[in-house]
């Protein structure tokens, strides 16, 4: 056993950040879809021989904690069958995937001709074929309605592609722009092949085994002494799910069981709701990644990313409930349960360490849109980023951030550049702003919402809705308010207003109908009479708190400012 | 006589230019409540310092240029002691600048807030008025609402006031109508118009440069001319040129109505200076590389400095072309610690010089980086700047010990190795940033190091990253005061014409490049170029169809002229696979162009370094002792000579491990390198074995 360094060991941690951060910059910058190249909806990881997280760039966290899973699972399925050059693509939501469009690719690292590393790019396609363009499908009841399904599949094997395979996958996708998309992925990939080999080549494959050991050694111990610092006991809480897309009313429940014993945390999903009739369904990897990222927002944000860190944690999600879905049921819906479950534990824990947990953030409701834009001809894909960010929860000394939220994101996702936007769609954007007393009150109010409205510039556009941030608003904590609804609503040409149920599928919407969307603010944490009323009459003179907002709920009078 | 001054946060750098004898480097200690007043102390010291000495007049009134490179945009910026100001535009869209596009850096910090906008918003207002994405009027703009808005600016006393209107990139005019009422109705304010600024597509990039350039447009303004007066007072009559952040240089009246262009330009002027020593060499690219007291800054130079087309200052976008400089918080002030999980970190925390590292007695507590180097042997307790500071090698020592070495259970000196180890890779990592990550090796590339700290830690570097050959210039201590007399005159002008190439109307192409040619070409013959040094260079900003990024590319005028598509897209394909690893295969997916950029290039004669005349005596000469030093090749500590810097010169060769000791820096001879001084009197480093990378000028002539 080679000697470990612990001054290497720094130099390993810093020199895979950099590796998966460079990745993630070429995927940015080549990648053609909004939806990767502006919104950022992908993730970068490298892993080891045996699949365990060595780094990650997690640009949007739900994606993040199933590309570990998928690369063990990829290893036992080609059983030896790696060689140098191969590329493996991977979405299938049996076989550990998250979400049917996030596309994810893996190439294996040798060096010497032994298996070192993998180095992995997931991203949300802009279509991954099923019945409807972009891939949320709300009437969808099984997988094959939603997607093309993608268990491990060489497109490369030792360097050539498989010219076949790869025409067979891309003849069942819409859009020519996922194939250019998924070779961008594939570059990011030889991005990190190359320099993982470098460094192996410096160093030596025993210093590198022996290294990561230690690095994921002392990584658990810092989650350890962070989970340690939550008082051992067991605390639950729950979350809502509002309608599945096929029976309208539907309600269901996502309850989590939480056991703190001293280094070690429970996740357990056991009491949770039996799984819908639609795509209002989680996976595993899906679910279990909500209840990571939203630990992480309750521990020192600096502990590094990799196998350590993750394994204090168990999470049970019993199959066939809501948020771990059996085959084939339905699931495109299932990052978006991310919200709801954050809620859950959220309020399972607030008791219990109240200054390290956020009020709720604002849930999610969000609209795709595609169609032909008669300047060019072409089709577009438009997922709403810039309007469905609504605001995240205050917590005990800190406001909530503005139009940041949903919490699947926490502030990872961009919004759409306005005159981007309308480069790449037909549409014209009339306001995209704060919106007043949209936050949840308390002395730390939440992070504002926002309003967004539009033209539609395309004949016969198509939408489809879906979210839950339209039946519970932000909850908020200690006395602190709950914050505002989200909405959406078309106006058509002709003035009648249709207002879509939350996951819904609207066809052949005329050109000049307005779009109209608020995103609502985070909770707010404690007690509004309490926020210092400096800062309230500067909320006031800017307009993001009325002055009878101030005046009924933050007990506020004019003038009272010192 | 040529003087190049830069102002940094404790000295104000000077470095004097003479015809017919050897540059001058001169310090003196910054003044920053009006840095100003150090430039002219500087000036005076120097005129009494020559020889004959030279009354402030008779000095000052004989320099022909002074260049100047200032940072008072980028302090006031940070501190937030910008002007009071007022945003104008499109309805409905007034919070883009304060919501930056909805992003929180840091994801899992919920601790992490936004950053105050620099205009807040009450004076951010929205006018009716709306161009489509083509440059069509939808909605006339209203001029009772600018009005409006102008009269709430009077009443609460703006300052500087912004315009930037939706799709103004694709027509200005209603931007143009707007200014037009606030130059009526307030002509003291300091007006930004976007388009005026930075006319192409963005809208966040735009707003967010805009607002800055009348953040700090009145700030420049006024010390401009508190600079000029103090050196008009003291008979400068000469040309004054600003530092830009492009790294090129511009008059005074230019730099007043393009304040955001000097903001990040204090280092700007490295990589033009690096590149003129490793010219010397035959090299026609480096690495330069800056370390100073906090922060470490790298840079690329291809033929010409590496530039970027956008930057951020303070987590506000700032889209302006400017050299693509990489800084970390790394430099010898940066604090070493254990995280929760063991591991030793280095920075980005620094001691910075108050309290400063243990050593400096200033009560400092956390070990820094300088107090590694001290117990390393890297510096010599007694001869810190000459002598002037006398270092707490103890202070040092026990600091190391009760925070690093005890808790990793490793001696002291194994503790100092491993924070000596870890900032060096911070650093090489810094350097991956603008050569790898942007499809450069940097093994190719002669590193130039600069700084006080940087050649303490450079031999480390290049062994990280492969690097064989190492330039420390005599003069690194003031690397950037030396590029500002290499720095042409130098406009950046951008047109948004989105188009697929090979479709696109080459008419009215020529139309913007023309346009960019004629307000650049005006530029340059104010600052008072002769059209013979004016130099033109067309770029693209090209993607293929519906990629979100461009990708920046010289385009070659025949190709223009010649109307040859296929040539352009080729020069496309290829920056794309350098820079991405890969490019799509031509004709598989269109071309398409969004933006044409021209570079507006005035050219100034440069300063001659180095006497030229070889040392006659034997290196062995100039060695003041021997120190036993960490050698980090062997991971043990060995006695090794320690030799003048001063008493070097062109033509010696010294064999590693060495130490050489000057007034301003240590060099560090690691002991896989050997050292020559070349031509300029600078220090060259190269891996042993590889005499064949140094200027033949030099070689056979070492004693």
């Amino acid at each position: 056993m080679t000697k470990v360094d612990p001054i290497l060991l720094s130099v390993y941690a810093r020199t895979f950040k950099s590796i998966s951060d460079e990745m993630s910059m070429s995927v940015q910058k080549t990648t053609r879809s909004p939806i990767l190249c502006e919104a950022k909806d992908f993730v970068t990881g490298l892993y080891d021989a045996e699949g365990r997280m060595l780094e990650q760039t997690e640009n949007l966290p739900i994606l993040a904690f199933s590309l570990a899973p998928v690369c063990k699972y990829i290893i036992e399925y080609f059983d030896g069958d790696i060689h140098p050059g191969d590329v493996i693509f991977h979405n299938d939501v049996f076989s550990l995937g998250n979400q049917n469009n996030d596309v994810a690719v893996y190439k294996p690292i040798f060096t010497d001709a032994k298996l070192v590393a993998w180095s992995a790019v997931k991203g949300h396609q802009a279509d991954i074929g099923g019945n409807v363009p972009g891939g949320y499908n709300p009437r969808a009841t099984e997988v094959w309605q939603e997607a093309l399904r993608i268990p491990p599949v060489k497109v490369f094997e030792k360097g050539k592609r498989r010219k076949d395979v790869w025409d067979l996958i891309f003849a069942n996708i819409r859009f020519d722009i996922v194939e250019h998309d998924l070779k961008a992925q594939m570059g990011a990939c030889t991005v990190g092949e190359r320099r993982i080999q470098a460094l192996i080549t410096k160093y030596g494959i025993a210093s590198y085994d022996a290294h990561k050991a230690a690095l994921f050694d002392a990584t658990r111990k810092m989650m350890q002494a962070e989970i340690r610092s939550i008082p051992n006991g067991t605390y639950s809480g729950e979350g809502m799910v509002y309608f599945d897309g096929h029976n309208l009313g539907t309600e269901f429940t996502i309850r989590v069981t939480i056991h703190v014993e001293d280094e070690k945390i429970t996740f357990d999903y056991s009491e949770t709701d039996a799984q819908t009739d639609g795509f209002v369904n989680g996976t595993y990897t899906s679910s279990a990644s909500a209840t990571v990222l939203t630990l992480l927002q309750m521990v020192n944000p600096d502990i590094p990313h990799n196998e350590g860190m993750v394994e204090p944690f168990e999470i049970i999600i019993p199959e066939g409930t809501i948020l771990n879905a059996s085959y084939p049921k339905a699931t495109t819906f299932g990052n978006h349960l991310c919200p709801p479950n954050a809620d859950a534990i959220i309020r399972a824990l607030a008791p219990v360490i109240p200054d390290r947990v956020t009020a709720g953030w604002n849930n999610l409701l969000c609209s795709l849109t595609t169609g032909i834009d008669p300047g060019n001809g072409e089709a577009y894909v438009d997922i709403g980023f810039m309007g469905l960010k609504g605001g995240s929860g205050g917590m005990n000394g800190t406001d909530g951030y503005d139009h940041i939220g949903m919490i699947d994101a926490s502030g990872g996702v961009l919004d759409q550049d306005y005159e981007m936007f309308e480069q790449q769609t037909p549409h014209l954007l009339h306001r995209h702003e704060y919106t007043i007393d949209s936050a949840g009150a308390g002395q730390w109010r939440g992070g504002l919402g926002v309003e967004t409205i539009y033209t539609i510039g395309s004949e016969d556009t198509q939408f489809v809705t879906f979210g839950d941030g339209d039946f519970e608003p932000a909850f908020g904590l200690f006395g602190g308010h709950d914050s505002t609804l989200n909405s959406i609503v078309l106006t058509y040409p002709d003035g009648t207003e249709h207002v879509p149920n939350n996951k819904d599928l609207i066809a052949g919407v005329p050109k000049g109908t307005l779009y109209h969307q608020f995103a609502g603010g985070g909770g707010g944490y404690g007690d509004p009479k309490k926020r210092d009323t400096r800062v309230l009459a500067e909320e006031i003179t800017n307009g993001v708190i009325s002055a009878e907002m101030a005046e009924t709920v933050y007990g506020y009078k004019a003038g009272q400012a010192g | 006589m040529k003087l190049g001054v830069d102002v940094g946060g404790t000295f104000t750098d000077f470095f004097l230019t003479r015809d017919g004898s050897a540059p001058l480097i001169f310090k003196t200690l910054s003044t920053p409540d009006d840095p100003s007043i150090a430039v002219v102390k500087g000036l005076h010291e120097i005129a009494e310092s020559l020889d004959p000495a030279m009354s402030l007049e008779e000095f000052t009134g004989s320099l022909e240029t002074i260049v100047h490179g200032t940072t008072v945009t980028t302090n006031a910026t940070l501190t937030r002691r910008g002007a009071k100001s007022g945003l104008i535009t499109t309805m409905g869209l007034r919070d883009a600048l304060e919501m930056r596009r909805g992003i929180r850096e840091e994801q899992y910090n919920n601790r992490y807030t936004n950053v105050v906008p620099l205009v807040p918003r009450r004076r951010r207002i929205g006018v009716e008025g709306r161009i489509d994405r083509d440059g069509n009027e939808i909605t006339a703009l209203n001029l009772e609402d600018v009005k409006a808005a102008i009269d709430q600016f009077k009443a609460s006393g703006v300052e500087a006031i912004s315009i930037c209107f939706m799709n103004a990139f694709a027509n200005p005019h209603h931007e143009q109508a707007a200014a037009n009422l606030v130059r009526a109705e307030m002509p003291d304010a300091y007006l930004t118009v976007s388009t005026d600024l930075l006319p192409s597509i963005r809208f966040y990039e735009r707003i967010s440069t805009t607002a800055l350039n009348s953040y700090i447009g009145p700030i420049l303004a006024h010390y401009l001319d508190q600079l000029r007066s103090r050196l008009g007072d003291a008979g400068f009559n000469g040309t004054l040129l600003i530092m830009q952040s492009n790294g090129g240089v511009m008059s005074p009246e230019i730099a007043r109505d393009h304040a955001a262009l000097t903001l990040l330009s204090g280092p700007a002027g490295g990589p033009a200076a690096g590149l003129v020593y490793a010219e010397a060499h035959g090299q026609n690219k480096c690495l330069v590389v800056d370390m100073g007291g906090t922060s470490f800054e790298a840079a690329l130079v291809d033929e010409s400095p590496v530039m970027v087309n956008e930057g951020s200052i303070d987590r506000h976008k700032l889209a302006l072309p400017m050299l693509g400089i990489h800084t970390i918080g790394a430099g010898g002030g940066s604090i070493g610690w254990i995280d929760k999980g063991g591991l030793l970190r280095m920075g980005p925390q620094s001691a910075g010089a108050d309290p400063g590292p243990v050593c400096y007695r200033k009560s400092g507590v956390d070990p820094a980086c300088t107090d590694a180097n001290l117990v390393l042997g890297y510096l010599n307790p007694d001869f810190f700047a000459g002598g002037q500071i006398s270092l707490d090698i103890e202070g040092s020592r026990k600091a190391i010990e009760e925070k690093i070495a005890k808790p990793l259970g490793m001696s002291v000196e194994a503790a100092a190795a491993g924070m000596y180890r870890v900032v060096c890779n911070n650093m090489a990592q810094g350097v991956r940033e603008v050569t790898i990550k942007r499809g450069f090796d940097p093994r190719e590339f002669p590193l130039i190091v600069a700084g006080g700290a940087g050649p303490i830690h450079s031999c480390q570097i290049c062994n990280e990253l492969e690097i064989p050959l190492q330039i420390v210039p005599r003069e690194s201590s003031v690397l950037c005061a030396v590029g500002m007399l290499m720095s042409d005159l130098r406009h950046d002008m951008v047109r948004t014409f989105v188009a697929r190439l090979g479709t696109h109307d080459w008419g009215a192409l020529d139309d913007r490049i023309t346009d960019m040619k004629s307000a650049a070409a005006a530029m340059l013959k104010d600052e008072g170029i002769a059209a013979k040094d004016c130099k033109f260079h067309v770029k693209f900003d090209c993607r293929y169809l519906k990629q979100y990024h461009e990708v920046s590319f010289v385009v070659d005028d025949t190709a223009i002229k010649a109307r040859d598509a296929t040539k352009i897209e080729t020069a496309f394909h290829e920056e794309h696979n350098r820079l991405y690893g890969y490019s799509l295969d031509s004709g598989e997916v269109p071309v398409e162009i969004i933006n044409v950029r021209l570079q507006a290039v005035g050219e100034t004669s440069k300063p001659k370094m180095g006497t030229g005349e070889k040392a006659t005596s034997d290196a062995a000469t100039a060695i003041k002792g021997s120190r036993r030093v960490y050698i980090p090749e062997t991971d043990a500590f060995a006695d090794i000579s320690v030799y003048d810097g001063a008493r070097l010169h062109f033509g010696h060769k010294i064999e590693g491990p060495a130490m050489i000791e000057q007034v301003t820096t240590a060099i560090f001879v690691s002991a896989g390198f050997d050292c020559m001084l070349d031509a300029n009197d600078s220090f060259v480093l190269y891996l042993k074995g590889r005499e064949d990378l140094v200027s033949s000028g030099i070689k056979g002539s070492a004693k």
